[in-house]
């Protein structure tokens, strides 16, 4: 089985790096030429090519309401880097779902068709209200269900028309030449049994968060039965924070420092290849791996775990 | 009092020439030899540059020729402003992207968001052109079913949030259209200077919004005097809300080193246009703007000169190419007095374009724009 390895950038996390006034300032002594050329954009198109560079097949960008927006670092570092997938996350309350299917369209054209489209997880009623989207809470689902609905039926139809509760289009689509890019994979989330069922009506690929390997056989084979009713193929992926060294004690010093979650891998390169190996075995074709500081561990990751499990893999598919 | 000059960025591909109709660079015509970003490749296919690839070129083109920055439009078959801003951002230094933007395709917070990040990445270089849309299939097509003035009531509903979440704090608004709660934007976004809203729109509802919200107050070119006049109403109802407005004329020129050879260039673009397109008007929409400029075109224009209405002023630019009417053909002089003319009518800014793009950017920079301020009219309103 071939996997598909994204790096994830945080935007929130960081952003201190680059800027020339956040983070610790350097004493007189030290002669600086720091100034506002620079800011935290070059930190993503940084860690953009760092994931490129180090063999990450994308770069995932979370979507944090405290932070820049993730389209826009999309775009900004996919016309530096080339090759790398740029999977933006952002919420089914954005908008227009025909503006937003536009904008990816004009992405796709102008990257060679670079881009996916993560929907990120809904947020609480006060979250909500903060960002000016009043839906109720029972609509979320069917909100995000017409969205993709519309964003996928004006790509592919003109001329498409759609009359929802949230959404409607009257003889829309796009016209020769907008209507040759591909739409992006659409990449969704959740671990309850509604999540799964969208999935399996509208995702390409299905992220789980990070947990036991049983948890996450199960939850495989949940999707996966659901799957089966709708006839459409999806994807599994798993939101993996993942802290490597070449000693499982020095995986476990840095984990500590950065205070890694509790689902995170932490171990050493051979034995966090071989859990992400595991995980591949019950069907996770997609992981979408983080840690911090988020440039130079996308170098660990990608120079010394990702060859050592593609080599397992291949041992496995050959063994087989 | 120095005036902003703005240029264009085409985002329906562009033309070599004013004189052919094709799209010749981009992909919205058929691929042929000659084509541009793409071009053909050896094997038949498309080589490897895409039309944002020219994009950049006219951006680049632009600064270097003196504007401040250029205006993205947005329309159905268009390359998106969002997208265009922030794939060029970096490898532009002071082109200003001016975003052409119907309010109600955005939740107004996450626009808020995604504009100030834009100005973090750009260093500042993002501005909006508020459109409302044009309605009728066009704005259906969009999946936008809104009246005119309801359009307008929401634009400016949107304009109030986007504006009272920018400087961060704790915002509450209650309106028709748009709610929010304890929203503003977080520190980390807080400090980025307020776009300026340059703002489109000729109707009563649009005015209305205009004295609130705009920087700028937008418009075509119109016949010198009717845009006088509308100029004049504009700043005079923003003066009773205790404002100053500033105009900006959005236009397109054929400047050539004599006027024969400019008005040769519309000659021969005219006269290879078909007789169906020159009789077709623009239906469904419910734009007053639109209609303003539709009336300038009698459809039984026969001959180019038919369509001169003043001098250096041509009524037929609607038919070379998408967008509004009137136009400036000239000499570089006459363009420069032209635009002299409306500096001295209340204009403070212009976008002006030009096909092609890239070439012209150049050519009105280096040509134009040095003329500017010593004709004698502005000389003249200089004395005053
Ligand atoms: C200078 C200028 C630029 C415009 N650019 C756009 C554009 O990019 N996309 C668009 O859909 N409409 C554009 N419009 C049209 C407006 O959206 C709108 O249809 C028009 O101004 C109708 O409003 P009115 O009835 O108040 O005139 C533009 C209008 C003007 C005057």
């Amino acid at each position: 089985m071939t996997i598909s390895a994204y790096w994830e950038l945080d935007p929130a996390a960081e952003p201190q790096r680059f800027e020339p006034l956040a983070g610790r300032q350097l004493p007189g002594i030290v002669k600086s030429q720091r100034g506002p050329a620079l800011n935290r954009f070059d930190y993503y198109a940084q860690v953009g090519s760092a994931a490129a560079q180090a063999g990450f097949s994308g770069l995932f960008i979370r979507h944090r309401e405290e932070a820049d927006e993730s389209r826009v670092i999309a775009a900004a570092v996919a016309r530096e880097v080339p090759g790398i997938v740029l999977v933006p996350e952002f919420p089914a309350s954005v908008g227009s779902a025909v503006y937003a299917a536009k904008q990816a369209v004009s992405f796709q054209r102008s990257t060679r068709n670079r881009l996916g489209w993560a929907i990120a997880a809904a947020e609480g009623a006060a979250d909500r209200r903060r960002s000016g989207d009043y839906i109720g809470a029972d609509d979320l689902g069917e909100r995000l269900e017409e969205f993709l609905t519309v964003a996928r039926g004006v790509h592919a139809a003109q001329p498409f028309t759609f009359e929802g509760r949230h959404f409607a289009v009257k003889d829309g689509g796009f016209a020769d030449p907008l209507n040759r890019a591909d739409f992006p994979q659409v990449f969704l989330q959740g671990e309850d049994e509604e999540d799964l069922e969208y999935s399996a009506r509208q995702a390409d690929v299905h992220l789980f968060r990070a947990s036991a390997l049983a948890d996450v056989s199960r939850q495989v084979e949940t999707l996966d039965g659901l799957g089966k009713r709708t006839g459409r193929p999806v994807a599994y992926g798993l939101l993996q924070p993942v802290v490597a060294r070449p000693f499982a004690d020095e995986a476990q010093r840095h984990a500590e420092r950065i205070g890694a979650p509790a689902e995170a891998l932490v171990g050493s390169y051979d034995e966090v290849a071989a859990r992400l190996a595991d995980l591949a075995g019950v069907g996770i074709s997609h992981f979408v791996f983080r840690s911090l500081p988020s440039l130079e561990e996308a170098y660990l990751v990608g120079q010394h775990v990702l060859p050592r499990l593609r080599a397992r893999l291949s041992t496995l598919r050959v063994a087989a | 009092m120095a005036i902003d000059f703005y240029w264009r960025l085409p985002t329906h591909g562009c033309h070599s020439s004013l004189r052919t109709h094709d799209y010749d660079r981009g992909d919205w015509s058929p691929l042929r030899p000659g084509n541009i970003a793409p071009g053909p490749a050896s094997d038949g296919g498309a080589d490897q540059f895409a039309y944002i690839d020219h994009l950049s070129q006219i951006a680049k083109a632009a600064e270097g020729a003196g504007f401040l920055g250029g205006l993205i439009p947005s329309f159905p078959g268009t390359e998106d402003p969002w997208v265009i801003s922030s794939l060029l951002a970096r490898e532009t230094s002071t082109f200003r992207f001016m975003l052409a933007f119907q309010p109600g395709f955005g939740n107004p917070v996450h626009s808020a968001r995604a504009a100030a990040s834009l100005q973090r990445l750009s260093g500042g270089r993002a501005l909006f052109n508020i459109i409302t849309g044009g309605g009728g299939p066009s704005q259906l097509w969009w999946g936008d079913s809104f009246s005119h003035d309801d359009r307008y009531g929401r634009t400016r509903e949107w304009l109030d949030v986007f504006r009272g979440v920018w400087g961060g704090g704790s915002f509450d608004y209650d309106g028709r259209f748009y709610q929010v709660e304890n929203a503003g934007l977080a520190p980390l976004l807080a400090n980025e200077e307020f776009p300026e809203m340059w703002f489109s729109g000729s109707s009563d509802a649009a005015l209305e919004v205009a004295a609130r919200h705009a920087d700028y107050y937008l418009s075509w070119l119109e016949p010198f005097d009717q845009l006088a006049d509308k100029f004049d109403r504009v700043k005079e109802r923003t003066a009773r809300l205790g404002g100053e407005q500033k105009c900006a004329i959005r236009v397109d020129l054929v400047a050539r080193p004599t006027e024969e050879e400019a008005w040769r260039e519309v000659q021969i673009g005219f006269e290879n246009v078909s007789e169906e397109r020159r009789r077709t008007r623009t239906r469904g929409t419910d734009s007053v703007g639109a209609a303003r400029q539709d009336a300038l075109r009698p459809a039984d224009a026969t001959r180019y000169d038919d369509l001169i209405v003043a001098p250096n002023l041509w009524g037929g630019f609607n038919l070379l190419r998408g967008g509004p009417a009137l136009g400036i053909v000239g000499s570089y002089e006459q363009c420069a007095e032209r635009l002299d003319e409306l500096i001295a009518l209340g204009a403070d800014g212009f976008i002006l374009a030009g096909t092609p793009h890239l070439e012209e950017a150049w050519r009105v920079g280096e040509e134009v724009l040095p003329l500017l301020g010593q004709s004698g009219v502005a000389l003249l309103q200089a004395a005053e």
